[in-house]
């Protein structure tokens, strides 16, 4: 392991550890954008450039961007989370963790990482052809589970009958369970 | 992968230095152009007092704004008060580097761009949503009411045009086949402008550059009669010129990528000097964002989230379709060029035609505007 590859999983592994210890959830979020921003750079790092873009794109900017808009909208005096819920388990979150931990490490074992196909640098051109022919399957189907969820996501926020069928005064109650 | 010849690192250190002080000094003198401009469209005379016929008004600007007093607030974010403005600038002045200026070996026997990136489009986004974070945050930190609403303003406004943009830029480069700037812009010169194959995806794309830009028909982060100052209300001093300057870096970059993408960047058909016709360009659309915030009023938010989703998003999809259609079936690309001008005919006919249908229904208004 090189000094710089050193630094950038001791990088990683902080700004996580900041991640869930930071009290205010805004420096949280932020915390977060560092961690993915040096994870897109490690990405780019091993040459999987498509992908460290894509990172920074899709999870630093718009979904932490939501993140954000979330907090701001519900905390947005003073940012402090407050009170912790599960203060007493601290023991069981670190076992649960390590437990991922060696599941993960488990799924390394035995893991031969012999590369078959050249990749160009991770650009699209070479990538595009593999996702869309070989794998072509799982893509459709984690396109469909998001897909699903996003369509239960916007059911569930539904109003029980459409608006236009409330009568005035429900339809001035329900606008302002809504906002 | 990567054909263009490469500078060494001291030529790449000093061209992105000149690209920062460029912008700097671009960003001084904008100010001064759009203020007398502004002037001149509402009949007044603006700044013409400080130097020959205002000439100098940037250098006092410069001068009052860093020995003004430089305020923190007391119920401010400290550390990411100060931060915002920082984060701004930064991504804000890192997006121009990747734009060509000339054919390679045409700057000094070096080459005319400071970064020739395979996925300079993708960099251009992930910086410009980077860029974001810079208003996000100072809106946040600044600990007041019309701040934190700008700022979210900021971000639902990002949430809404970007899905649009990312899709419009998409049918380019399916033509294209390439993310690089300078492939695209070689591939016009041998083809033709792209705004002739994709002119939707020139239109939205130019919409959308106005909304990240935060330009005025768009300027909701910074809605003065509402907002006081939105996210930099708080802001005075060298802090406060931080901010303009993010503003004026975004405004330059967005008038250098529209030709770039769409009008042969530093190409022309006829007459071809390699700088000449990009600053003509670039020049061209600051001053066409100019005379439209001179013109035009500033759209509701939630009329600039219907517009984001409900126009620039299905349009661009609807596009992108169509590119693809004639890429994958591998059609005579001609027809796009048929397309493009029966799309340009719609939006002229809906430009002559939405007057009348406006003034009997109000609420078309919005997409009668944005169409």
């Amino acid at each position: 392991m090189s000094p710089l590859e050193a630094l950038a999983l001791l990088a990683l592994l902080f700004t996580g550890v900041l991640v869930v210890t930071l009290k205010n959830a805004i420096h949280a979020a932020l915390a977060l954008i560092g961690n993915f921003l040096i994870l897109a750079g490690i990405y780019v790092a091993l040459e999987a450039r498509f992908l460290g873009f894509i990172q920074i794109i899709a999870y630093a900017g718009a979904i932490v961007v939501l993140f954000l808009f979330v907090i701001m909208l519900l905390y947005a005096a003073q940012g402090e989370v407050g009170f912790d819920p599960l203060a007493r388990s601290r023991p069981l979150a670190l076992l649960l963790s390590l437990g991922v931990a060696l599941v993960l490490l488990s799924g390394l074992w035995g893991l031969n990482l012999a590369f078959t196909q050249d990749l160009k640098g991770g650009l699209p051109q070479a990538l595009g052809p593999l996702l869309y022919g070989d794998w072509l399957g799982v893509l459709l189907a984690v396109g469909f589970l998001l897909m699903v969820a996003t369509v239960v996501a916007v059911a569930l926020v539904q109003p029980t009958r459409p608006l236009d069928a409330l009568s005035p005064e429900e339809r001035k109650e329900e606008k302002e369970v809504v906002r | 992968m990567n054909p263009y010849p490469v500078d060494p690192y001291w030529m790449v250190a000093l061209k992105a230095l000149l690209v920062v002080v460029g912008l700097l000094i671009a960003f001084a003198f904008m100010t001064l152009i759009e203020r007398r401009l502004l002037a001149r469209f509402q009949v007044r005379m603006g700044p013409n007092r400080v130097g020959p016929s205002g000439l100098l008004q940037p250098v006092a600007d410069a001068i009052k704004s860093i020995f003004k007093e430089d305020l923190v607030v007391e119920r401010a974010d400290k550390v990411l008060f100060v931060l915002a403005p920082l984060i701004g600038v930064v991504f804000a002045l890192l997006a121009f580097g990747v734009i060509p200026f000339g054919p390679p070996g045409s700057f000094f026997g070096y080459q005319p761009w400071v970064l020739n990136l395979d996925l300079g489009l993708l960099y251009l986004f992930a910086v410009s949503e980077m860029a974001i974070y810079g208003i996000f945050l100072a809106g946040w930190a600044s600990g007041s009411k019309y701040s934190l609403l700008g700022s979210l303003r900021s971000s639902a406004s990002l949430i809404s045009y970007e899905l649009g943009l990312g899709i419009a830029l998409l049918s380019p480069v399916l033509l294209v086949g390439s993310l690089n700037l300078n492939d695209i812009v070689n591939w016009q010169k041998e083809n033709g402008w792209l705004v002739l194959y994709a002119f939707p995806a020139f239109l939205l794309y130019a919409i959308a550059a106005l909304a990240e830009a935060a330009r005025t028909p768009f300027d909701l982060p910074e809605a003065e009669q509402e907002l006081v100052g939105g996210y930099h209300t708080e802001y005075s001093s060298i802090k406060w010129a931080l901010f303009q300057m993010t503003e004026y870096i975004h405004f330059i970059t967005a008038s250098a990528l529209i030709p770039t993408l769409f009008l042969g960047g530093w190409t022309m058909p006829f007459l071809e000097v390699p700088y000449l016709w990009m600053f003509l360009k670039i020049a061209f659309f600051l001053f066409l964002f100019i005379w439209i915030r001179a013109t035009w009023f500033r759209l509701r938010y939630d009329q600039l989230l219907r517009l984001g989703w409900g126009f620039l998003f299905p349009v661009a999809l609807v596009w992108f379709l169509v590119t693809a259609l004639v890429v994958a079936l591998d059609l005579p690309r001609s027809y796009l060029l048929y397309l493009s001008l029966a799309a340009f005919l719609v939006l002229l006919g809906a430009i002559l035609y939405s007057p009348k249908s406006a003034r009997k229904a109000p609420k078309g208004l919005s997409k009668g505007g944005g169409a």
